[in-house]
């Protein structure tokens, strides 16, 4: 798994690319890198699902670590271009009734300035 | 914004801010040149009523004024639906100042008839219907906490006017009685004046939520006017207004009382009209003295100590005391102390109290409010006062304190109702205040927890994972969602997708005669009772376990990778085990594995068994972040029962922090009452590497069991020490920010700030009410220049004096230079911690 980061509108990007697996992390998990992105005072954070194949229990637990983090801070941690495949999954265990989640990453970035 | 000499000198007086001097300034103005003229006009209307029509026929004039009132206010609310409010303002003021001419002339016939009566009437009219035109206009200007802070020296302007007037009708009303009205007629002219550049004033600085004097959009919708059924009907309907109808309605009737008596007193001892105006003038002016100096010098400190509700019973306490005395020794001196207690305190602290709890109310609803409690509800109220003391004509007129007597005791049962009611109203206007403040966010654990089964979610993804890694997982994974009533038709279909695809196993050749059994397709044809059960039955057996024993001593025998899917179906078999099952001991060594996969599957064996030998091995999973989260969730499973492990660890100084870190965290996931108080016992040791995580602990932990008690003193400290480092970040950062070459250095000490700005604001949640504190903190962080101001006001009803005064500081709307200016101060008179 590879995470690339870059900055637009105040929100902090976060694409990934492969699969988000215990077995892929090598020096840093998302969690961290997000609880970084927090501690330098961002509170906005977007995770670009595109080239997102697939995640396991491990990634959940990691989207789910970095959602709490950044809302209790008062930000707002959301999910973009997520594939069909993984949305159902998301479905069906409700991880949508927690996290926001968009087809296109300019509506995602234009639901955070909404909530401004 | 540096001080211009204005505002240093009006700094000796007031606490003002840069940019709020002139407009403070044109406001007391405009009050001192309404109440001037009302220091004249009131002496002699009270000198003209009694000496034509004597003070036995004053409850006529009270209640002949309530309802003429009614129909004053029935117009003037009319009038307001239509015009604008500069308008409808300085209209008043000109109606006012021809009347006051007018009146002037009626006085000058022989025969005055019930011109004293009109009289009285029309001075009522004159001072209720400009000073909540006052008062409201002040609402527009400032906000609520600007109100709170300036309403003392806007008052001691109307009462400086008050003063003023009274004595020039003291010296001259014994010599021109009647001129006295043209003298209030100019002065009136010139608050024409004053009233339209304030107009002027306010359009030039157009309103911007930056800037404080200014009206924001909501404040400008509140200019909506109203019919008087509306605005009776939006009191009806507010149970806060309701409550504060009352405590105006019972203030008024305590006050005809004691304006009855004083001038029954004094109707008793002169007869001339010169000598009337002279006395009222010298009186009123003497009494208006003390508000004075109150509200300049007391009012600010009164109620930023003591807090509403103290002040709001002091004015009722004091009467109850005067009044209990003069039914017990009808004297004079008593009845002029009650009169000049009432003057006192209700032109100072009693009017600016009941202008402040105006502050919780929407802008929208207050000028409805006003227009009914303020213009017509007083007035209403001497009506009713005036009609009990109706009663007292038909008693007979000597001795004349029988009268004084009788009217004290039943003002007594009055003023107990009245504090009951002012208990009441202050207790509803904390709660209005919360109403004003939404939640913006819940702890994310929080939300997590009520919308989602984190359990069930990361089952789903295991189960579909494991479809291709091994059929054995994945059939252990069904096993598992059939077991817990999870395995709903969305999720068949959804894992049953490609699941041609499994790959074969070395477990599932273990028992390779039952794998369809084990592995069952997902359709409508599998009995799920029956395959728990036989499933249950099989594993309970004797032989399995013998079976499965040499099977795993095999699988953990071998070190290589190649093991590893052997390993983890090993893992979550064990936890699909009986807790005394043999092979239980096993999945210590699993949960050492390197491997964070079979940890993995290790460490959610180990919360399903919950065997008190595995704790250690959990514990020491927070290290790794691969499995730090399964540990937690884990060990949270044990419950209260692992608490006191927990705590050796928490306390073990040998421990590498990052450990001890998690351990606070996974405390706070078992929120008992132990908890917190091991918590709050290494939170007292001030180390300060665990200091963010102890707190955070200890906030979760409240945030979700809010009838937990945190020691109050160890917090108490720890707030006052925190507030102390945002102190010195707060300084370093201004210095630093004055320096163009350390950029970088001021963004770190930002950061600094709102992480100790948050912990303050947890430590405060700790003690006080969390969900009031977070409502504030939350308020404060995100939420308009308003929602802070009603952020602030709740910290003002909730926190004690000493915490206040050294958080306020950091909160209020200030300029950051007068923020460090006020934080260097307090570091010097800070308790050395």
């Amino acid at each position: 798994m590879e995470i690339n980061t870059r900055e637009k509108t105040d929100v902090i990007i976060f694409d990934i690319e492969g699969e988000i697996r215990r077995s892929d992390i090598t020096d840093i998990t998302l969690h961290q890198l997000v609880k970084d992105q927090l501690d330098a005072g961002k509170r906005n954070i977007l995770l670009n699902f595109q080239n997102v194949d697939f995640i396991d229990s491990f990634g959940v637990g990691e989207i789910l670590a970095s959602y709490i983090s950044t809302h209790n801070l008062g930000g707002k941690l959301k999910i973009a271009k997520i594939s069909k495949k993984l949305y159902l999954v998301f479905q069906v265990t409700m991880l949508t009734k927690v996290l926001e989640i968009f087809d296109e990453e300019e509506i995602a970035l234009d639901s955070f300035n909404k909530d401004q | 914004m540096a001080k211009n000499l204005l505002n240093r000198f009006l700094s000796r007086f007031v606490e003002i801010k840069p940019g709020e001097e002139v407009i403070a300034s044109l406001l007391f103005l405009y009050f001192f040149l309404i109440m001037f003229p009302y220091g004249i006009i009131k002496p002699v209307r009270d000198a003209r009523y009694l000496i034509e029509l004597e003070s036995i026929k004053l409850p006529f004039a009270y209640l002949s004024t309530a309802i003429i009132m009614g129909f004053v206010i029935h117009f003037y609310s009319k009038l307001q639906v239509g015009v604008k409010r500069r308008v409808l303002i300085i209209s008043s003021l000109i109606f006012f100042t021809v009347t006051c001419f007018l009146s002037r002339q009626l006085f000058m016939r022989e025969e005055l008839g019930l011109i004293p009566l009109g009289f009285w009437i029309w001075a009522n009219i004159f001072v209720v219907v400009l000073v909540t035109q006052f008062w409201i206009l002040v609402n527009d200007v400032f906000n609520p906490r600007e109100v709170k802070r300036l309403i003392g020296f806007f008052g001691s302007g109307g009462l400086l006017g008050g003063i003023l007037g009274g004595v020039l009708t003291g010296y001259l009303g014994r010599d021109i009685p009647d001129e006295l009205l043209l003298i209030a007629g100019g002065i009136l002219i010139i608050g024409i004046f004053v009233a339209n550049y304030i107009f002027i004033w306010q359009r030039k600085n157009k309103p911007t939520t930056d800037n404080p004097n200014s009206l924001n959009k909501e404040r400008t919708k509140g200019q909506a006017k109203a019919g008087f059924i509306d605005c009776f009907n939006t009191v009806r309907k507010n149970y806060y207004l309701r409550l504060l109808a009352v405590v105006v309605t019972l203030t008024f009737i305590v006050a005809t009382f004691i304006d009855y008596q004083s001038k029954t007193v004094i109707d008793m001892s002169v007869k001339r009209i010169d000598e009337y105006t002279y006395i009222f003038g010298f009186f009123h002016a003497g009494l208006y003295v003390v508000p004075f100096l109150i509200s300049i010098f007391m009012t600010s400190n009164l109620i930023k100590s003591y807090g509403i509700r103290i002040v709001l019973l002091l004015f009722p306490l004091i009467l109850f005391l005067c009044f209990g005395g003069i039914a017990f020794w009808p004297i004079i001196p008593f009845a002029l102390a009650i009169k000049a207690s009432d003057k006192s305190l209700s032109f100072s602290l009693n009017q600016y109290v009941r202008e402040l709890l105006y502050i919780p109310v929407s802008p929208e609803v207050k000028y409805k409010a006003k227009v009914f409690i303020d213009m017509f509800l007083n007035r209403f109220a001497k009506g009713i006062g005036a009609l009990m003391l109706l009663a007292f004509i038909f008693l007979p007129p000597d001795p004349w304190q029988n009268r004084v007597q009788i009217v004290s005791i039943i003002a007594v049962v009055f003023i107990v109702a009245w504090v009951f009611a002012n208990l009441k109203v202050s207790k509803e206007y904390t709660n209005t205040v919360k109403q004003k403040l939404e939640v913006k966010w819940d702890r994310g654990d929080k939300v997590v927890a009520e919308k989602m089964d984190v359990d069930y979610t990361k089952l789903v993804f295991d189960t579909i994972e494991s479809r291709d890694r091994s059929s054995v997982l994945y059939a252990m994974h069904l096993y598992d969602l059939i077991k817990q009533d999870k395995l709903t038709p969305e999720v068949r279909k959804l894992i049953s997708y490609k699941a041609d695809e499994r790959k074969v196993s070395s477990l599932g050749g273990l028992f390779e005669s039952g794998e369809t059994t084990l592995v069952p397709e997902t359709d409508d044809m599998l009995d799920e009772g029956v395959l728990e059960k036989e499933v249950q039955e099989i594993m309970s057996l004797d032989v399995y376990q013998e079976v499965m024993k040499g099977y795993v001593d095999k699988v953990l025998i071998d070190k290589t990778d190649e093991t590893e899917t052997s390993k983890m179906e090993v893992a979550k078999a064990i936890g699909l085990m009986e807790s005394e099952s043999p092979l239980a001991q096993r999945l210590e060594e699993l949960l050492e594995d390197e491997s964070p996969e079979v940890s993995k599957y290790a460490i959610e064996s180990a919360a399903r068994l919950k065997r008190r030998e595995h704790v250690p091995g959990l514990i020491y999973k927070l290290h790794n972040p691969l499995t730090r989260e399964d540990a937690s969730a884990a060990l949270e499973k044990y419950g209260e029962r692992i608490v006191g492990t927990l705590s050796d660890y928490l306390g073990d100084y040998d421990e590498d922090v990052g450990l001890r870190q998690e351990v606070a965290s996974v405390l706070a996931r078992i929120p008992i009452q132990d908890s917190a108080d091991l918590l709050a016992w290494e939170l007292a040791e001030d180390n300060e590497d665990m200091e963010n995580e102890l707190i955070d602990a200890l906030d979760r932990i409240r945030s979700g069991e809010p009838d937990i008690q945190v020691q109050e003193e160890v917090i108490k400290t720890k707030i006052l020490k925190e507030i102390k480092r945002y102190y010195q970040v707060l300084i370093k950062f201004y210095d630093a920010k004055s320096k163009v070459k350390k950029p970088k250095m001021s963004e770190k000490l930002s950061e600094d700030m709102a992480a100790s700005m948050m912990n303050i604001f947890k430590l405060l949640g700790l003690i006080y009410s969390h969900e009031d504190i977070f409502k504030a903190y939350q308020n404060i962080r995100t939420a308009t220049k308003d929602s802070i101001d009603y952020a602030v006001e709740l910290l003002d009803n909730i926190l004690p004096k000493e915490i206040r005064d050294a958080v306020f500081p950091l909160i209020e709307d200030l300029p950051l230079e007068e923020r460090v200016k006020r934080c260097r101060i307090l570091m010097k008179a800070f308790p050395k911690i």
